[in-house]
């Protein structure tokens, strides 16, 4: 037992390990040739977009590039800032569910995301 | 079947290219196939001296699409197999000394005379690459299991799809099983998963080649080479023939390594890994 193992408690990955996770980071920014920058605007897009319904903790976004099952992705993490929040919604005409609600309101209730 | 024309690419340098194709168009000639191996690699010539080939050179390959020379009279007969040829680079031109129109009129050509025509592309991902995948039918990228080569070898993948090629296969060279072993080096199964190509052979890493390349003589004739068999079993898997994938994974025992440094007993490489 090595001695990071003894203190972390966990197997330090191999060399071999770490080129794999590596290439698999550099590649799926490669392939979609996404860089920095471009993150970095599609995450003030996603801000603008989702902070008109929601407050979100701007400090804990995170928008990055991942590799999983064969498919490449785009992961956005959008924490909430309050615990719960409640907003009056303008439903768009054409849902089919606006002729039912009462006087063409509709109330959503948000949940704060638990961190896993 | 037709004849087939492969490429032999791989965007990185010195990973084995060269080296690969001799030893594929070697086997696939010592399978009774009628085989050119064309070195597409104009100015930096080398297929010729990894061949023994090198003094026999008159014309070359820019000589040929130029109309200098015939084809028949620009191909070098091997010295020891009568159905492999070589058709050389030309050693004072540069990559655009020829065209892609000029090169896939040249596979044309090839392709009346032979079974298969290997092309040995050179590295990188301008013109000269782009001639030599541009009339091949089938694409095989060498790498080796680090992290350079893999990255580039992705990027050949996705150059190879958008020139409407099908997806090419891996022959994975200079794997160093002893590092895989102590978790030093990426598994083979790493580098298939991150690249998602199917897997053509794996080679070993072997001193042997490199004296094999000073004697000019392929790594395919040593019997008891473990990267030559490996060369053989990709030629037919290349062939069509359903070659388990044994050509590595252990390092070579104590008594192996004797055996090659007596010089005699059983080849090594009929030792077969238990999976």
């Amino acid at each position: 037992m090595g001695v990071f193992q003894f203190i972390t408690g966990r197997k330090k990955p191999t060399p071999g390990e770490v080129a794999k996770e590596r290439l698999k980071v550099v590649l799926s920014h490669d392939r979609i040739k996404v860089n920095p920058e471009l993150l970095e605007q599609i995450k003030a897009d996603l801000l603008t977009v989702i902070s008109r319904r929601l407050e979100v903790d701007e400090q804990h976004v995170q928008v990055q590039m991942a590799r999983e099952d064969h498919w490449d992705k785009l992961h956005a993490d959008v924490p909430i800032k309050r615990q719960k929040i409640s907003f009056e919604w303008d439903p768009p005409a054409h849902t089919p569910v606006a002729d039912v609600l009462q006087n063409n309101k509709l109330r959503v209730d948000v949940e704060r995301i638990e961190e896993e | 079947m037709g004849s087939r024309v492969l490429t032999i690419t791989s965007g990185k340098g010195g990973v084995g290219k060269t080296t690969s194709t001799a030893n594929l168009g070697t086997a696939l000639a010592m399978q009774g196939k009628k085989v050119a191996v064309v070195d597409s690699d104009i100015g930096l010539r080398n297929l010729d001296a990894v061949l023994g080939l090198e003094n026999r050179i008159v014309y070359d390959l820019v000589d040929v699409v130029e109309g200098q020379c015939r084809l028949r009279q620009a191909l070098i007969k091997d010295k020891r197999l009568p159905e492999l040829y070589l058709l050389p680079a030309a050693q004072t031109r540069d990559k655009n000394a020829i065209n892609s129109i000029q090169m896939q009129e040249l596979c044309q050509q090839l392709r009346q005379d032979f079974d298969f025509v290997l092309i040995d592309s050179p590295a990188g991902i301008e013109q000269g690459f782009r001639n030599a995948i541009v009339g091949a039918d089938e694409i095989i990228i060498v790498a080796n299991p680090e992290m350079a080569s893999v990255r580039d070898s992705d990027r050949i993948i996705g150059l190879v799809e958008a020139a409407g090629k099908p997806e090419p296969r891996l022959v994975l060279n200079r794997l160093r099983p002893e590092m895989v072993k102590r978790g030093d080096m990426m598994e083979v199964a790493d580098v298939i998963e991150v690249l998602g190509i199917d897997l053509l052979g794996v080679v070993p890493d072997d001193d042997m080649i490199i004296v094999a390349i000073n004697k000019g003589e392929p790594i395919v004739y040593d019997k008891r080479s473990r990267a030559g068999r490996a060369f053989i079993n990709a030629a037919q898997r290349i062939i069509g023939e359903e070659v388990p994938l044994d050509e590595l994974v252990e390092a070579p025992t104590l008594l192996e390594r004797l055996r090659r440094l007596v010089g005699f007993g059983p080849a090594m490489t009929e030792k077969r890994v238990r999976s």
